[in-house]
């Protein structure tokens, strides 16, 4: 073992960095299938995107089927 | 085992227990929501906020298909999102749960997640097909779903973290505590808004099966990263580098 790997090893505990990216990883994922209205296309679309609603279409039955609140 | 592996191994099982789920769902969960659907489309007509013509149901089928085809895509976005909870979770709590060998106590770790964030808040806030949810409600229903899966999720970890400061038959306190908790919780909070005006029957067997998909999700990504843990992880304790 190098003395550099000596530094970074930690034992037990998962390296910050990889929690906190899972963890965007976690909350945008449930964003996009849970909650999504339109949000996440506004930003390249514009206020077109809560009209159109892609995203929701394409996860919508999802939605429904994994008990997020729907119509 | 280094970080990327790590990282790399909790995607993939994430990714695989969706693309179960979304499978799941498009051959038994679609058929009930076509029904739905279906009854919809004819309160649209009886309404007369729609027509029963060519037109209608020529655009009607071309949502349709894009919305079923999304099914099982949701299915891996979804299962890379509760994939990343569960590896975070069991990357935390791994040296403390109980279980021969990684395969083990991963499952044992999904079947805790699988009551707690999924199972105790679905009785209170069960799953409903199209037709029956007001779209006035829907962030009220998000709020209130959300919020019975935190505080679920929470006291776990709470309750858990004083069963380890407990020995022997006291460590059933805090179950005894959750389970309390729960209860208060499950009367406290107030009902889904949304009366149900769709057939009984129909909300039922739909609910029936999105329990059976939403359980083959947790059944396949506790197997799943156990067996890339197992197979990945050389060391008897976990080492990042
Ligand atoms: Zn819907």
């Amino acid at each position: 073992m190098s003395k550099s790997e000596q530094i970074t090893r930690t034992v037990g505990k998962p390296p910050i960095l990889a929690v906190a990216l899972l963890a965007v990883v976690f909350a945008f994922g449930l964003f996009i299938v849970g909650f999504d209205q339109g949000h996440i296309f506004s930003v390249i679309q514009g206020v077109d995107a809560y009209e159109e609603l892609y995203i929701h279409e394409l996860t919508h039955d999802m939605r429904h089927a994994a008990g997020f609140p729907c119509h | 085992m280094k970080t990327i592996v790590f990282i790399a191994i909790v995607l993939a099982s994430g990714a695989i227990a969706g693309l179960v789920h979304g499978t799941v769902n498009f051959a038994i969960v679609e058929p009930y929501l076509d029904q739905a659907i279906g009854i919809e489309n004819q309160n649209l007509f009886a309404s007369g906020e729609e027509e029963d013509t060519l037109e209608f149901w020529a655009e009607y089928e071309s949502y349709r298909i894009w919305q079923k085809s999304g099914q099982v895509l949701a299915g891996v976005i979804l299962g890379l999102a509760m994939g990343s909870l569960f590896g975070i979770v069991f990357a935390l709590s791994r040296n403390s749960l109980p279980g021969k060998n990684d395969i083990s106590k991963a499952v044992f770790l999904s079947v805790i997640m699988w009551v707690t964030i999924y199972l105790i808040p679905f009785l209170k806030y069960p799953a409903n097909p199209p037709t029956v949810g007001d779209g006035e409600t829907v962030v009220l229903r998000a709020i209130l779903y959300l919020s019975f899966i935190a505080i679920s999720g929470l006291s776990v970890v709470v309750f858990y973290k004083l069963s380890k400061k407990l020995n022997g038959n006291k460590k059933y306190l805090a179950l005894a505590g959750y389970a309390g908790l729960m209860v208060i919780t499950f009367v406290a909070m107030p009902d889904n808004p949304d009366e149900i005006t769709a057939p009984m029957n129909l909300v039922n067997e739909f609910r029936f099966v999105s329990v059976l998909g939403v359980s083959s999700f947790w059944a396949c990504v506790g197997i799943t990263l156990g067996f890339f843990w197992k197979k990945f992880d050389k060391t008897p304790q976990m080492e990042y580098s």
